[in-house]
């Protein structure tokens, strides 16, 4: 395992790192052609009261005078050693607004992933386990209502209900744990409901297959079974999955926030829209792209140990054991 | 036989061997009567009904569909809960099972009631390891200290013949042959040290010498520890030589029943007396009278049909070189049958693949029809590919299943433009009447037709080009006693009226017998004996071909009768 999983996991960080730098270039060139320089606009406002030569110097202080090649690279070098700017709207570096902002989402899309996983796990139990057929069928057509009801008519519904008329939570304290846990269930439902398909599908298959019906002929019970044999195999390929849900919740944040009133990234990414702040957009795409590498990136590490027959050396080696073993019954024939 | 019966080993402590002559309490340990099961309104088995005394062995046999596997699953209530309807009764131990909630059911599994499944590599869960599996089985015995329950899992490795317990414990299933896995599976199965096992075509998966070893293993464990054995099996010859009594079903009724002897040497049945015929280990000459003729007359100075001299190739894979064929010559003459025959891994299937031009090899000559196979271009490869054709061994993955017949049998016409466009559909149909189908198959998908039918199908797509040779990869391999003696019977019929040159590739020396002149025995790549099959059966020189030959089920029940 080791030496070729080594070899194999360098590469695919490798790979990460290429990515990432390639959305940064691609971010980068999609705001330099779009129309309207933001930066000299707003040096150019008449109220700022700058004259021409006092532009000019700032213009080239920031290098925007310089081809576009040249900025571009001046700008991935300032990016790759952590240097992501000033915001033009409040002054204050970049990295210290994200840093203000990403606890807070974090902490939603996290817990969020977490529902979404326990919302799937348990539709998927029930849809194979529920003793009344009726059930089953109903709980079977969950994931796609869930899929169908938008984000934000689940969030309204949500503060509705537990916050208007059973008070669960309050929502002039969108960061209370309460709060935070509706705000992350609004945000999980819709993106289970893919989770929770695969899973049904998965669990369908694997319990039609032959160990499941020898592990039950030693006596499993229903729930073991599940536990112990299915819920793994069926897992596997819903991990690639989730790296995929990881997106959704970022995007899906940015409305959440909105809802709840809770200050995140998705605040201030509205913020840096409406104003054109293009250090801050910037920074919010490639964190985005950063994060969404990295967790594909874990899935792809991860599956191999999670799933033995992955990993190409054991099964190299095996194959040679196999023939030496049989080898060796057939040298003493009976 | 490689497993060493020790039954002194401290964890599996001797129990003392029921008398055959009596059962404790006179009641036999398992009695079904009136067995009915049906799918969704579909009677699949239909008042079945036996006994199995406390130590005996009863073989359950019949083709696929006679319901033989679903009377098993209903013994263990394995079939699938709310899609099957059961009625009857059936008594393990003095206990109704049918009766039984399935919380009071549970207790008895593995426990009372063992079982052995089909297919060894699909048994056991692909991501834990066995050793984390095992525990399952040993917390059967109500052992709940773990080191204790790991060195019960390590003594009956050992005990079924794994060599080095220890990595088989940490080993995860696709690391092991199916042969290993099921030495795990049967290991696991009598750790708890059930009254009864139900063995599910226990050895229908796995290359020949190794069915022999497992059956062996199965009985001495069956012998030693007093277990009762309820064997699935679609051999009649397996069934016969393995269980003291049988019962024969067919579309899921009782055709008769007795003991071994009784049903092997006299069958009342008319069913019963056509799979005797049909096993090919207990008619060896079944078609050399019909084939005799095509074979004996062939002229000394023609040419062979097929000729593979001195081929040797090599595989690299990563970090090692593994030679899959070392100087390997062989040849078919024409209107004859010459077997190639091994275990997997012996090269049988790299040979085939050079043939076909699939692959080049590293050196060597090798020539189909007097035309030279290695070094050609695409081009004249498909030229020869009409001269060779090949029967795969599988027809339920060979055959496109969106494709009609028709379409699938006309297929190689089209591809090598083979007469007119509107005598190609006539040929179609003259072909498939020639293997023995109706026209109404022209119209169906495979999905639609038996594994007998599909493969006379792939026969048929292989002949429509008038071959020289045909390249039959296991032909019968996937399929049921009774049907693969249709298909022998057709193979040798196409054989006599074509000339065709057959090349068989097989590790079933049985069939090989029945069906070939000639056969070159391959082991890891080398050729390790060859020459006429009266000559090599009668005298094996290696002992690896001995130890094949010694894999052929005996021709009488009971012990101590080797092949004559």
């Amino acid at each position: 395992m080791s030496r070729s999983y080594g070899r194999y996991a360098l590469l695919r960080a490798a790979q990460a790192v290429i990515v990432i730098l390639l959305a940064y270039v691609g971010t980068f060139l999609v705001i330099s052609v779009l129309p309207g320089d933001p930066i000299t606009n707003m040096l150019r406002d008449p109220q700022n009261g700058l004259t021409d030569d006092e532009i000019q110097q700032v213009v080239a202080h920031y290098g925007l005078d310089k081809p576009v090649v040249i900025q571009l690279i001046l700008s991935l070098g300032r990016f790759v050693t952590g240097d992501l700017g000033f915001s033009l709207q409040s002054n204050l570096p970049v990295s210290q607004l994200l840093g203000d902002a990403l606890p807070s989402t974090l902490t939603l899309a996290g817990t969020a992933l977490l529902l979404s996983v326990a919302i799937a796990v348990v539709i998927a139990y029930g849809v194979q386990y529920l003793p009344s057929r009726w059930a089953r069928g109903v709980l079977r057509s969950v994931p796609s209502l869930f899929l169908s009801v938008p984000n934000f008519v689940v969030g309204l519904i949500l503060i509705e209900i537990f916050a208007f008329r059973l008070h669960a939570f309050t929502t002039i304290d969108p960061d209370s744990a309460a709060a935070t846990l509706f705000a992350a269930l609004t945000l999980a439902i819709p993106v289970s409901a893919p989770l929770a398909e695969v899973l049904i599908a998965n669990l369908d298959h694997e319990s039609r297959q032959e160990y499941a019906l020898v592990a039950r002929s030693r006596g499993l019970s229903q729930a073991r079974l599940f536990a112990r044999h299915l819920v793994k195999p069926s897992m596997l390929p819903a991990v690639a999955m989730i790296a995929l849900i990881v997106g959704e919740l970022l995007g899906g944040a940015v409305i959440t926030e909105t809802i709840f009133g809770r200050d995140g990234l998705g605040t201030v990414v509205q913020k840096a829209v409406t104003s054109q702040d293009v250090p801050v957009l910037q920074a919010v795409v490639s964190l985005a792209a950063v994060v969404f590498v990295t967790v594909n990136l874990l899935a792809d590490l991860v599956s191999p140990l999670l799933d033995p027959r992955l990993d190409a050396t054991s099964r190299r080696k095996a194959t040679r054991e196999r023939d030496a073993t049989s080898e060796r019954k057939l040298e003493v024939p009976a | 036989m490689t497993v060493s019966i020790d039954t002194t080993r401290p964890a599996l402590p001797q129990i003392v061997p029921p008398a055959r002559t009596s059962g404790t309490d006179g009641r036999p340990l398992l009695s079904v009567e009136g067995l009915s099961v049906s799918y969704g309104g579909t009677t699949v088995v239909r008042d079945v009904g036996f006994t199995l005394e406390r130590g005996r062995s009863l073989a359950l046999i019949g083709e696929s569909g006679s319901g033989k596997s679903t009377v098993a699953k209903s013994i263990l209530r394995l079939l699938p809960a709310g899609e099957s309807a059961v009625s009857g009764s059936v008594s393990l131990d003095g206990r109704e099972l049918f009766g039984l909630p399935e919380r009071q059911f549970r207790p008895l599994r593995g426990r009372l009631l063992g079982y052995i499944p089909q297919d060894p590599s699909s048994a056991l869960n692909p991501v834990r390891t066995i050793g984390s599996q095992a525990h399952e089985a040993a917390a059967l015995t109500g052992e709940s200290d773990a080191r204790v329950r790991r060195r019960d899992i390590l003594s009956v490795f050992e005990r079924v013949g794994l060599p080095d317990p220890e990595r088989v414990y940490a080993s995860y299933p696709h690391q092991l042959s199916g042969g290993m896995l099921q030495r795990v599976l049967i290991g696991l199965t009598v750790l708890p040290r059930p009254a009864l096992i139900v063995a599910d075509e226990p050895t229908s998966a796995l290359d020949v010498t190794i069915q022999k070893l497992i059956l062996d293993l199965l009985s001495d464990l069956r012998r030693d520890l007093g277990i009762s054995l309820l064997l699935i099996t679609h051999d009649l010859a397996v069934a016969a030589e393995r269980a003291d009594s049988i019962v024969v079903l067919k579309n899921g009724i009782v055709e008769e029943s007795g003991s071994s002897s009784q049903v092997f040497s006299t069958p009342t049945s008319e069913y019963a007396r056509q799979l005797h015929a049909d096993v090919p280990a207990l008619n060896p000459d079944r078609y050399r009278i019909q084939r005799g003729a095509a074979s004996g007359t062939t002229p000394a100075d023609a040419s062979p049909a097929v000729e593979v001299h001195a081929a040797t190739k090599r595989f690299r894979a990563r970090d090692v070189d593994v030679t899959a064929l070392d100087g390997v010559s062989f040849t078919v003459a024409r209107g004859t049958t010459h077997a190639l025959v091994g275990e997997s891994g012996s090269g049988k299937t790299t040979a085939v693949r050079l043939l076909l031009g699939l692959e080049q090899p590293d050196a060597g000559r090798i020539e189909v029809a007097g035309t030279q196979v290695h070094g050609q271009t695409s081009v004249g490869l498909r030229g020869l590919r009409r001269h060779l054709q090949l029967v795969y061994q599988n027809p339920f993955t060979s055959l496109d299943p969106t494709w009609r017949v028709s379409k699938i049998v006309r297929e190689p016409l089209d591809r090598f433009h083979v007469g007119e466009r509107a005598d190609r559909a006539r040929l179609v149909e003259q072909t498939i009447e020639e293997v023995g189908l109706p026209a109404s198959v022209l119209s169906r998908r495979p999905g639609q037709l038996s594994g007998g039918q599909r493969q006379r199908v792939a026969i048929a797509r292989a002949l429509i080009v008038r071959p020289d040779v045909l390249v039959l990869d296991e032909p019968t391999s996937a399929l049921d006693v009774s049907v693969q003696a249709g298909i022998l019977e057709l193979l040798s019929r196409l054989q006599r009226e074509h000339g065709l040159s057959y090349l068989l590739v097989s590790h079933d020396l049985a069939l090989v017998r029945q069906l070939a002149d000639t056969v070159t025995v391959l082991q890891r790549g080398k050729v390790i004996e060859s020459g006429a099959v009266d000559q090599i059966f009668a005298r094996p020189k290696h002992a690896y071909t001995r130890a094949l030959l010694a894999a052929i089920p005996r021709t009488s029940p009971g012990p101590g009768h080797p092949i004559a």
